[in-house]
């Protein structure tokens, strides 16, 4: 790394790795001899955080862990294929050292090239397998089983440690972050699942209203939800999904081989007396049952055991005891290991001690009247990744292909005479489809089923949606609930506290999934798995007490003694937790531990609890020693000169991470001067009441998204205007990448020329909003002007229009394959249809001599874009069949265009020929369209304050400054009042002052630019410092009245434009079946005049109107029907039920109720209609 | 007209130049009423005929902007346009030709080949076939930026500038900004002030404020004055000089006067003299 050339800003990426990618930022208007001021500056390390780890560091993290760690534990821990039928046989899976994916694909395959391809971004996964022929070994390298995608800057991706240079090199946006994949052309994000946590208790009411501890366990081989409820009159029972009653939880502790009332009460209870009595009946009730030894519990536990488990093992009769002994072992807390000793016999202790501790907790909640854990405290959330989602995936995947290879080597195996020796290598080549499909069909469809956790999750993976930037980024960061939508609950949808830094409060949708799908904050961590059995070791070490040499009385007599977890699974007591809490705190400190273990302790329960499982969201502090952070001027110095990374402050423990159980043990300031300490025996304060400080925020306005914070002062909005921006920013029109204008999107916004906005953010520095930014700087006039511009509607400049303002490119997709079909034959392009005159029919106009619209060439409504012919007849005639001749080359062809559909005039920009993976070939043509802002096109500020245009008014009549300056966009000021967007008039101020000043401002998050210090800028200027201006009207040159709040405000264009949604139609296509006008735009459909226009119409009287409207304009038919019998469906006048003439009518009635009498006839229902003269 | 019955030279208007250079010009015009001075800006800014390119058509572009980005860039270069009018008769919606003949338009080439590593496109590149009317040049600059190019990349193109108005499209506009001011002081009051405290200190005078006395204290309000002296300042694009965008917009407003007063005269020979009042009134 050392040798690698510095980067300068100028285009590189400040998520490359590469630590130097920003220097501009990092130094950021100061220069190396300025003084430093580690409270102004202390935020540096924002970037230098972001420059390690990415803004998607979490998926990138996540993939890297799955695809360097985990797949290769999951080959080794199935590795083995045996055969049924011949013992000796045995196939071994290895993973080969050294085994890269992407390493055997023939040519360097680059992401760019997978998406104008409509490939699969994937590297082969090669492994090694060792066999036998009869009695002969054979090893065989690296053979493929499958393609594994390759999510993008991932560690085995090409983009992975390169240059911003290198990266451009190969066709990819530097900015990009990367952390998706490509299948089939499509760009797939696998959102980051939240989901309670796995093996920790959690007490709460159950749905009768009892309280309950429940855990649900998760091994790799298991997954099951054990649960203890307090039930009525004080009976204690455990519930298990695999027994089908509720055993009384005295006789699982008899089973668990606690057999002694006063042993079963001691390790509940300890020695508190409150528990005993809570506890007392739950033991009666065993008693009473007359369950005194273990095998007796077992025998009753047996009994209860759900039959479907029971259903394998027909005509063995079944050993009750056993059963539940396996039961206990296996099934129940299948987290808590259950090991053999030297006997061979189940050691159930430690699980004995944590149903006990269960049940303590249970009865602790009862004791305190309901006092529960909440499972919507972050802490209580693991958030599952990609790679832990594709590892559930791949497992199954494995474990199936295995047994197909398993099935198929059994085929041949089991064949009595084999004419040669059975390979069984051909049977791994024979399925290498299978992972790959399974992989593929996943991610792109988003439905993940693995059978063995009976998980079923749809919408699992979305496209990247490409809208504009920060809409890619904040998909990237989106976290999806697994709670279901329509209930109308509030309590996972609420703003949690131990959200704060973690998850944005200000970025979710409104409605249905509102406060259900959230984001990440911008200093986000989520931790990955790791190995708990160092740690363990470790925590031995550090003097804690095998849990199985302890026993009731020890685990909760002293007020000293705390219960140790490790990832949810008790491993002993310590006597002196505190001490024992900083040992390993120290021990992470100094890099002895990894970063990401978590310890805290938490009192009221008497327990340390430490953590290395994966999908704990945490985040850096720094650290505070006495009262003093230990990030000081020097490092602060060091990094800004970049001698240090960030790294180095966490290996040199001035930094570390907290995850949200441990932030609750903590006492983080948020600025230096909140920062306390009071040194031990200091006269006077009782130091239970004042926490010493142990942390110090980095900088406040992490605790916003990457989207949230691209609003300028968001601290001084209220707060569901920053929830709007929220959603706005994602649909505003701007730079999407550099790579925008070679990529070939179904659909792309680009605005022509993008600002970066005046007042910025650090964050919008820190992910490069400010290098592809979606808005421009508006000068703005806060007045009302002309009335067309009420409700929100802006008044725009036609000068600044005509020179540029909100001009968007419009990017559009039309794709064909050239497909060859079984019976030799092809699609084929055609020339250009031409008439009389020896001219292009005007439908072909725009093609050239190959079928193609040619590049640059102008295209309407109607236009054929590819003129594609595809025979008539596709499919493999049989051999000698009679009927026509079997010649492909006689078949006829139809015409099968593309045609260009949409309003306006259009260029096509790009044509593209190109092959997939399937070597079918493929032709996109990508549509440009240049739009200028027009009369209802959407626009909004960065302050949730949307509105459309309502008018262009010409320069002359708009108002003016005493300098000329005319504004580009007339706000009306009512727009203020009552959505107290304080922020937008601040960046207003700060734009303006900006603007005078020749510099940007800051709006950043708890902090930016000062209102005083702008009104100076102003002043300075000779300008009034409220930002206001008089202005001058245009059309009388009449001073305004009123002063006009007047400067720059940064407008983002969002994609809803009026020409992809006007729409009207007098006559037009209509549906075949009701012969009602069709529905919807595209479809050229009718606009209905619906239930509450009816009852206008009604109500005003004019019923030939609606006669009109309902049944002529619409689906009127004539319908002959007979007087007499009341039957339709009469024929020329011939009513065929009466065998008639005389008395058939015609009815005029609409289409549709005709069609009813047909089919209620069809049902046997006679409809009859009953005619009368009209009076 | 016959001025020479006004014997009250007060009634006059009366201009004085306060500043000038090659871009902008500063004057007071006094002595006439506010609508008359307004009228004169307005139609400077939308009324005074220009050149500028209109329609493009492309040869070759492998650069990285679209057409119609680089046709837009194209279309918002001044191009010296003094005396176009003696050149160029017509504007295009008034020209008799189908599309546009040498009497509304002038065709400029741009023809551009980059052969270093990179070179940048201005509107010295842009080479007219008419003698002046070509894209506006200075000392000082180096052209305005239509595209960059890097090795290999090309631009070719026709340009056809035409004659327009800024109603139009604000490319004919000879005008940057034109400020424009009057009362200073606020001694009409015709604006209302926003304090906290005191208008003296919170609210800047502009500049013009200093060749106007500065009321005095308890100066009586004088309800029945009307504004009488205005400041403009005049900045154009370059396409014109300013003092001719003025002489322009003056044309442009005699015009629709002169207009204005035939139609009048016209209607008054029809009906005799008291039926104009009539239809007018």
């Amino acid at each position: 790394m050392a040798d690698t050339p510095v980067q300068k800003g100028k285009g590189s990426s400040i998520f490359s790795l590469e630590s130097h990618g920003r220097d501009d930022l990092r130094y950021n208007g100061k220069k190396l001899t300025d003084p430093i001021n580690t409270v102004e500056d202390k935020w540096r390390l924002v970037p230098a955080f972001l420059q390690t780890k990415g803004l998607v560091k979490q998926h990138l993290d996540s993939f890297n862990y799955f695809i360097e760690t985990d797949i290769k534990k999951i080959i080794e821990a199935n590795k083995e294929v045996r055969s049924d039928f011949d013992p000796e046989f045995k196939l071994e899976v290895k993973v080969p050292m050294g085994e890269d994916l992407r390493a055997r694909t023939s040519y360097q395959l680059t992401p760019h090239a997978c998406r104008l391809r409509d490939m699969t971004y994937a590297g082969a996964i090669e492994v090694d397998i060792k066999y036998n022929k009869g009695k002969q070994g054979f090893i065989k390298r690296n053979i493929e089983i499958g393609k594994m995608p390759i999510m993008l800057k991932s560690s085995k991706c090409v983009l992975h440690e390169k240059s911003p240079d290198e990266i451009a090199a190969l066709g990819e946006c530097p900015l990009d972050p990367g952390g998706y994949f490509i299948i089939r052309g499509t760009e797939k994000v696998i959102l980051i699942q939240e989901q309670l946590s796995k093996n920790r208790i959690i007490v709460e009411p159950d749905r009768t209203g009892f309280i309950s501890a429940n855990v649900t366990s998760s091994t790799h081989e298991k997954k099951s939800k054990t649960g203890v409820v307090y039930g009525k009159a004080g009976k204690i029972f455990l519930k298990h999904n695999s027994l089908n009653a509720e055993i009384p939880i005295c006789i699982v502790l008899k089973a668990l081989g606690v057999e002694s009332d006063r042993e079963i009460a001691e390790l509940v209870c300890g020695s508190n007396m409150e528990y005993l009595e809570l506890f007392s009946p739950a033991l009666e009730e065993c008693s009473s049952m007359k369950i005194f030894t273990q095998k007796q519990a077992l025998d009753f536990i047996g009994a209860k055991v759900r039959v479907t488990q029971r259903g394998s093992r027909v005509g063995i009769k079944p050993n009750w005891g056993d059963e539940a002994r396996a039961l206990l072992a296996d099934t129940v807390l299948a987290h808590v290991p259950v090991e053999l000793d030297s006997q061979g016999v189940e050691n159930f202790r430690p699980k004995a001690i944590y149903v006990a501790l269960m049940v303590r907790r249970t009865i602790q909640a009862v004791r305190d009247g309901g006092i529960t854990d909440d499972r919507d405290f972050v802490g209580n959330k693991r958030l599952e990744l990609a790679g832990q989602l594709l590892s559930l995936l791949f497992e199954d995947l494995f474990k199936n292909w295995t047994l197909q290879i398993k099935r198929a080597i059994d085929q041949q195996l089991k064949k009595p005479n084999r004419t040669s020796q059975y390979d069984a290598s051909t049977a791994v080549s024979a399925t290498s489809k299978f992972i790959t499909d399974g992989l593929f069909r996943a991610i792109s469809s988003g439905n993940w089923n693995v059978k063995r956790f009976k998980m079923e999750r749809a919408g699992v993976t979305q496209v990247l949606s490409r809208l504009s930037y920060v809409s890619a980024l904040g998909m990237l960061t989106r976290i999806s609930s697994q709670f279901e939508k329509t209930r109308k609950v509030s309590g996972p949808r609420a703003l949690q506290t131990s959200q704060w830094g973690m998850l944005c409060p200000s970025d979710t949708p409104e409605g249905e999934a509102c406060g259900l799908i959230k984001n990440l904050a911008l200093m986000t961590h989520i931790t990955t798995d790791s190995d708990d059995k160092a740690l363990q070791r470790l925590v031995y070490m550090l003097g804690v007490e095998d849990i199985n040499l302890i026993s009731g009385t020890d685990l909760y007599s002293d007020k000293e003694t705390f219960l140790v977890f490790l990832n949810g699974v008790i491993l002993g007591v310590h006597r002196q937790a505190e001490k024992f809490v900083n040992d390993i705190r120290r021990l992470r400190r100094i890099g002895k531990v990894d970063p990401f273990v978590s310890v805290y302790r938490t009192v009221s329960q008497r327990t340390i609890n430490i953590s290395s499982d994966g999908g704990r969201v945490c985040r850096p502090l720094i650290i505070v020693n006495k009262g003093v952070p230990l990030f000081d001027e020097n490092d602060l110095k060091d990094l800004v000169h970049g001698i240090k990374k960030f790294d180095d402050f966490v290996i040199t423990g001035k930094i570390e991470y907290l995850d949200t159980n441990e932030e609750t043990d903590s006492d983080i300031a948020i600025y230096e001067k909140d920062v306390v300490y009071h040194p031990p025996n200091f006269p006077g304060i009782d130091f239970n009441d004042v926490p010493n400080t142990t942390h110090l925020e980095i900088a406040p306005f992490t605790l916003l998204g990457a989207v949230a914070g691209l609003i300028p002062y968001p601290h001084h909005n209220q707060s569901p205007r920053n929830t709007y921006q929220c959603a706005m920013g994602k649909q505003a029109i701007g730079a999407i990448a550099y790579n925008q204008l070679n990529r070939i999107d179904t659909l792309l916004y680009l605005m022509v020329y993008p600002h970066h906005p005046m007042v910025r953010t650090r964050t919008i520095e820190l992910i490069g909003y400010d290098k592809l930014p979606a808005g421009q700087n508006a000068t703005v006039a806060v007045m009302s002007y002309s009335g067309y511009d009420i409700e929100d509607a802006l008044v725009l400049n036609k000068a600044s229009v005509d020179r540029g303002f909100g001009r968007c490119v419009v990017m559009r997709k039309f794709s064909t394959m050239i497909k060859s079909y079984a019976n030799q034959t092809y699609d084929r392009l055609a020339d250009a249809q031409k008439g009389d005159d020896g001219i292009p029919i005007t439908k072909h106009a725009a093609l050239e001599d190959d079928g193609i619209a040619g590049v640059g060439i102008r295209i309407a409504s109607g236009n054929v874009l590819i003129n594609k012919q595809s025979p008539m007849e596709t499919s493999q005639r049989p051999p000698g069949s009679a009927v026509g001749s079997s010649d492909p080359s006689a078949i006829p062809f139809r015409n099968t265009p593309v045609t260009y559909k949409y309003p306006g005039e259009a260029v096509v920009d790009q044509v593209v020929m190109t092959t997939n993976e399937e070597d079918q070939t493929m032709i996109k043509c990508l549509i440009r369209q240049t739009r200028r802002p027009e009369l209802g096109d959407k626009f909004s500020s960065r302050h949730g304050q949307k509105g459309v245009c309502g008018i262009i008014v010409n320069q002359e009549d708009m108002p003016f400054a005493e300098n000329g300056v005319t504004p580009d966009v007339i706000m009306n000021p009512h727009g203020f009042p009552s959505r107290m967007t304080v922020g937008k008039m601040i960046e207003l101020l700060s734009g303006k002052a900006g603007v005078l000043d020749g510099n940007v401002q800051y709006g950043t998050a708890f902090g930016g630019s000062k209102v005083e210090d702008m009104s100076k800028i102003l002043i300075e200027n000779g300008y009034s410092y409220c930002g206001k201006d008089v202005l001058t009207s245009g059309i009388t040159g009449e001073m305004l009245q009123a002063y006009i709040f007047f400067g720059p405000i940064y407008y983002q264009k969002l994609k809803h434009m009026v020409m992809d949604k006007m729409h009207a139609r007098s006559r037009g296509p209509r549906a075949t079946l009701t012969r009602q006008p069709t529905e919807g735009r595209s479809r050229d459909g009718g606009l209905r005049v619906g239930e509450m226009e009816r009852d206008c119409l009604i109500g005003h009287g004019t019923s030939s109107l609606l006669i009109e409207r309902l049944l002529f304009s619409s689906d009127a038919y004539d319908v002959e029907c007979c007087s007499k019998c009341g039957l339709i469906g009469a024929y020329h006048g011939y009513c065929t039920f009466c065998e008639s003439r005389e008395s058939v009518v015609s009815v005029k009635m609409p289409y549709a109720c005709k069609l009813l009498f047909q089919e209620l006839m069809s049902m046997n229902i006679v409809p009859r209609v009953e005619v009368a003269t009209l009076e | 007209m016959n001025y020479s019955n006004f014997t009250q030279n007060a009634n006059k208007p009366f201009v004085s130049i306060t500043g000038q250079d090659q871009e902008s010009i500063s004057f007071i015009l006094s002595n006439t009423d506010l609508s008359v001075a307004n009228a004169i800006r307005r139609a400077m800014i939308a009324e005074v005929t220009t050149m500028a390119i209109d329609l493009v058509e492309f040869e070759n572009n492998t650069s990285v902007l679209t057409d119609e980005f680089i046709a837009h860039r194209l279309g918002l270069i001044p191009l010296f346009s003094s005396d176009v009018d003696t050149m160029i008769p017509f504007t295009s919606r008034e020209c008799s030709c189908q599309q546009y003949c040498p009497s509304c338009s002038v065709e400029l080439h741009l023809n551009v080949k980059c052969d270093q590593e990179s070179r940048s496109v201005t509107s010295n590149d842009l080479i007219s076939v008419h003698q002046q009317i070509k894209p506006i040049t200075s000392e000082s600059d180096s052209g305005i930026l239509i595209a960059k190019l890097v090795k290999g990349q090309e631009i070719s193109l026709r340009c056809i500038a035409k004659k327009g108005i800024a109603k139009e499209h604000a490319k004919w506009s000879p005008c940057a900004a034109v400020a424009f001011e009057y009362d200073p002081h606020n001694r009409l009051r015709h604006t209302t002030y926003w304090v906290e405290d005191d208008v003296k200190s919170e609210w800047p005078v502009s500049k013009n404020g200093e060749l106007e006395e500065e009321p005095a204290e308890d100066e009586p309000f004088d309800y029945l004055a009307k504004p009488n002296k205005f400041y403009y300042n005049v900045e154009t694009t370059g396409a014109l000089k300013p003092q001719e965008a003025i002489i322009a917009g003056l044309k442009v407003l005699q015009k629709k006067l002169a207009f204005i007063k035939k139609n009048v005269e016209g209607i008054a020979e029809e009906v005799g003299t008291g039926g104009v009042e009539e239809r007018m009134f």
